[in-house]
């Protein structure tokens, strides 16, 4: 039994309740019940893998299939983990404790570039050899989803399938076809090729990359008769119907994000050009505020929390967001509950709303306005206006009483120039000046304005594809540049984030297979945790780079003609390429597109789904 | 609102040993509001569920008679209470009943400690050790202190060993510690000792609190 070879270890680590289960609302069946059991392996700590809402609904949506055990599984933080392996403790799943090795499908989620080396690790310390050709058939399958699939390239090696797009329905399709084909007895091969017939499911292993004598992918061709051509995204047409926990695993320790989440909508009607999610998870629907108050009263009252938060990648894009709003604080105000309300967009800050939020939210004011100039923001379809900015700010100042702003901002976006980074400062020091221009302001009262870069970061599927990432060079001059420019010292603050983070990212999201052995290397040399500032080694990146004989030039730094092939060319995403094409022709000109609530732009996605994204033609 | 104080003692066993003190607020806060009993907000900006706990039990302890106040807007059926909260309580705890406190935090004053010391040396061999170690003159520990650092105390008054049982693989002690605000120490601190002094490396040491007691000797209530 691992519970109680590691009952002695427990009390050596931090933050002990994380690796024991038995949280309220963990799902524990009877493993002789079931036909498949999942464990779904978060490639972060449990605190923030214990944050995500994708996990909950599939974790959910699975265990309410009588004949199917979802388990969740966290890479271990480091301390536990040195005594896992010093102890040969397997890795193990949190409510059975029986070590992942004996299940059926292991299945990670993958949010962002930086977990790839912990999900080699995590199979490696659940005692199975890391690349999918050396997994044999008694071993599970390794499969893999969430938004970083979207190139999966880099992590073809070792992932035997991919699952591409929204997840709701392809998993249970995939593990019934599992559970019918273990009955018959039925190879690995023969259930890859099964699964391979099903829409959104990627075997990388029967396909084929050839590349050009420049460096550069020449085709992918399938070369196996029951892999189609293409693999197209999956999605699920009707929020209102699809299923949604009414229940969550509540964490004794703190996590992350340690509350209720209400997904309100998926998509999003915006068209940032830098945005990833903006694009592959297209088209936007939305719940309406029945199923939203009734989703937030089912959490509620399962787990007790005393905080509900509205998750959606622009929640103030919800058509009925003000008889949401009402409706929901009604019941969180009866409940001592607080209802937070992140992602939403200025443009929408009316008086009205403003007082909604106003009851619920006491943290700061947020803007991201992305960049510094008119110009720039048109660039990236960015549609805010300086004066939408001073606005909300006055409102909040002037009526909200708010005293601290955090402004967030790229830097290297396509066409930036000098000009752009100096806006930066200018819009921070006029968000001071009116500050201080407030007649009412309480005397003693200051404000704080916080400045907070990133290095852009081209992305697959994006119209921003086919961009170089800036040097770092081009970076430094700045970042430097901007915090020269800065007068009010004082009362501003400007951060950013480390750039050999941003290139790895860089390399990663939109690399290839060559890079497999990159990641392999890596992860030999000790790289794991790479979003962890405190663990991130960038040396041994170079080192990993070096030894594989990989340019980070080419990956990240290349500006890529809108002719060629890229390594995630055989997915669909619904999104077409001369769409994307199009949308990088106009950034260059500075011409915005139009929210897809106000005009349909034709990226393609209606097409597929077989009529308009919002219901008329 | 009208407020009536109670207190419920209950158990914390079983994966919940792992749940830290402060982890520990927010889970019993969770199971309260889901419970759905007339329990008693603080007032303000920012209301909360009311909890104290008068002793605070370290991670890893069992513990078999913990305490922790509450209050009720409306007077309630004390088992009706009772079961309504364990129909909500995650593995390991448990209410084992509530009462209107008796006593005040101030109040406590020592706790009862039911100790195994698992190893591969002889249990007799070990008590052995740990009689030599309590004829000693002192038992000094290092205990933080807030204006001098880390000092040197000595805890050897302070341990009252009340019974010895030497087990077949481990030994049995059940020992009385000071407790509450003005001198405590933790089950950690006694044992930490012993495995200095004994020089035995312990494979497993498992701690259960059976009781707290007040300054004047009675039951904490
Ligand atoms: S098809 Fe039109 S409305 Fe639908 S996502 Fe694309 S641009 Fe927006």
């Amino acid at each position: 039994m691992v519970k109680d070879r590691i009952e002695n270890l427990l009390l050596k680590v931090k933050s002990p309740s994380r690796y024991i289960g038995g949280e309220l609302n963990s799902v524990v069946k009877n493993k002789s019940d079931v036909d498949v059991r999942f464990a779904f392996c978060f490639p972060d700590s449990y605190d923030v893998g214990m944050s995500h809402l994708g996990m909950k609904i599939l974790y959910s949506l699975k265990n309410k299939r009588e004949n199917f055990w979802c388990e969740r599984v966290f890479a271990p933080w480091v301390d536990f983990e040195q005594l896992m392996r010093e102890n040969d403790i397997p890795l193990y799943a949190l409510e059975s404790l029986d070590p992942v090795k004996e299940f059926d499908f292991i299945g990670f989620t993958i949010q962002y570039e930086l977990s790839y080396t912990n999900i080699l690790n995590m199979l490696d310390l659940a005692g199975l050899p890391v690349k999918s050709k050396d997994r044999t058939d008694d071993m599970p399958v390794v499969v893999a989803g969430g938004p970083c699939v979207c190139n999966p390239e880099p992590l073809a090696d070792f992932i035997d399938l991919f699952i591409i797009g929204e997840g709701e329905e392809v998993n249970l399709e995939l593990m019934d076809l599992y559970a019918d084909m273990k009955k018959r007895g039925c190879s690995k091969r023969e259930f890859l090729e099964a699964a391979a017939e099903i829409e959104g499911i990627y075997v990388p292993s029967f396909y084929d990359v050839y590349y050009n004598d420049d460096g550069t992918v020449k085709n992918v061709v399938s070369n196996n008769p029951h892999a189609p051509y293409t693999v197209r995204k999956r999605i699920v047409r009707d929020l209102d119907k699809v299923f949604y926990p009414e229940s969550f695993v509540v964490p004794y320790c703190e996590i992350v994000h340690d509350r209720a989440v209400v997904e309100v909508l998926r998509g999003c009607i915006r068209g940032c050009r830098f945005c990833q999610a903006g694009f592959i998870y297209r088209p936007f629907r939305e719940k309406n505020s029945d199923t939203i108050l009734k989703q937030t009263k089912n959490l509620c009252e399962s787990t007790g929390y005393e905080e509900v938060s509205l998750s959606s990648l622009s929640t103030s894009d919800l058509s009925a967001i003000n008889k949401t709003l009402t409706q929901l604080s009604d019941y969180t105000e009866k409940e001592n509950v607080n209802l937070s309300l992140p992602s939403m967009r200025i443009d929408k800050f009316s008086g009205e709303l403003m007082e909604q939020i106003q009851k619920v939210r006491k943290s700061g004011l947020t803007f991201a306005p992305e960049a510094g100039t008119q110009r720039l923001r048109d660039v990236i379809n960015k549609n805010i206006t300086e004066e939408e900015i001073m606005q909300a700010c006055r409102l909040a100042f002037f009526e909200g009483g708010y005293t601290s702003v955090k402004l967030y901002f790229m830097l290297g976006l396509p066409t930036e120039t000098d000009d752009d980074i100096l806006g930066i400062a200018e819009l921070a020091e006029k968000i001071v000046d009116l500050f201080y221009s407030n007649p009412n302001r309480s005397r003693g009262k200051h404000i704080q304005i916080s400045i907070s870069c990133a290095t852009f970061v081209p992305k697959p599927f994006t119209p921003f594809e086919f961009e170089p990432q800036a040097s770092e060079t081009e970076i430094k001059h700045k970042q430097k540049l901007l915090l020269d420019s800065v007068r009010s010292r004082k009362r501003i603050n400007v951060s950013w984030h480390k750039y050999s983070v941003s290139i790895l990212e860089a390399v990663l999201a939109k690399g290839d297979r060559r890079l497999c052995d990159t990641i392999y290397e890596a992860w030999k040399l000790g790289c794991k945790f790479d979003g962890w500032d405190e663990l991130y080694r960038y040396d041994l990146w170079l080192k990993a780079f070096e030894k594989t004989g990989v340019d980070v030039n080419f990956y990240a730094h290349r500006t890529r003609a809108y002719d060629e092939v890229m390594p995630w060319q055989h997915l669909d995403y619904l999104v077409s390429k001369n769409f994307l094409i199009k949308e990088n022709q106009k950034a260059r000109e500075g011409i915005t597109t139009p929210n897809c609530r106000e005009k349909c732009s034709g990226c393609g996605v209606s097409k597929c789904i077989g009529g308009a994204c919002f219901g008329k033609n | 609102m009208e407020k009536i104080n109670l207190r419920a003692r209950f158990e914390k066993s079983g994966r919940a040993v792992y749940i830290s003190h402060l982890d520990l607020m927010r889970t019993m806060q969770r199971a309260f509001k889901r419970s759905k009993i007339p329990v008693w907000y603080t007032e303000g900006f920012n209301p909360h569920i009311y909890l104290n706990f008068p002793l605070a039990l370290s991670l890893g302890v069992v513990g078999r008679s913990e305490f922790m106040d509450f209050a009720v807007t409306e007077p309630a059926d004390f088992d009706k209470l009772r079961d309504s909260l364990n129909g909500e309580m995650p593995e390991g705890l448990r209410i084992l009943e509530i009462f209107e406190p008796l006593y005040e935090n101030k109040d406590v004053g020592f706790a009862d400690y039911m100790i195994d010391f698992y190893s591969s040396a002889d249990s007799c061999e070990t008590l052995f050790l740990l009689n030599k170690m309590l004829a000693e003159d002192k038992i000094e520990v290092d205990k933080r202190s807030k204006s001098k650092g880390m000092i040197k105390t000595d805890i050897k008054p302070h341990i009252n060993v009340t019974e010895t049982e030497p087990c077949d693989g481990f030994l049995r002690v059940f020992v009385r510690l000071p407790a509450g605000l003005k001198m405590n120490i933790n089950a950690g601190v006694f044992t930490d000792a012993f495995a200095e002094y004994s020089k035995i490396e312990f494979s497993k040491i498992y701690a259960e609190r059976t009781k707290i007691l007040c300054l004047n000797g009675q039951d904490f209530k």
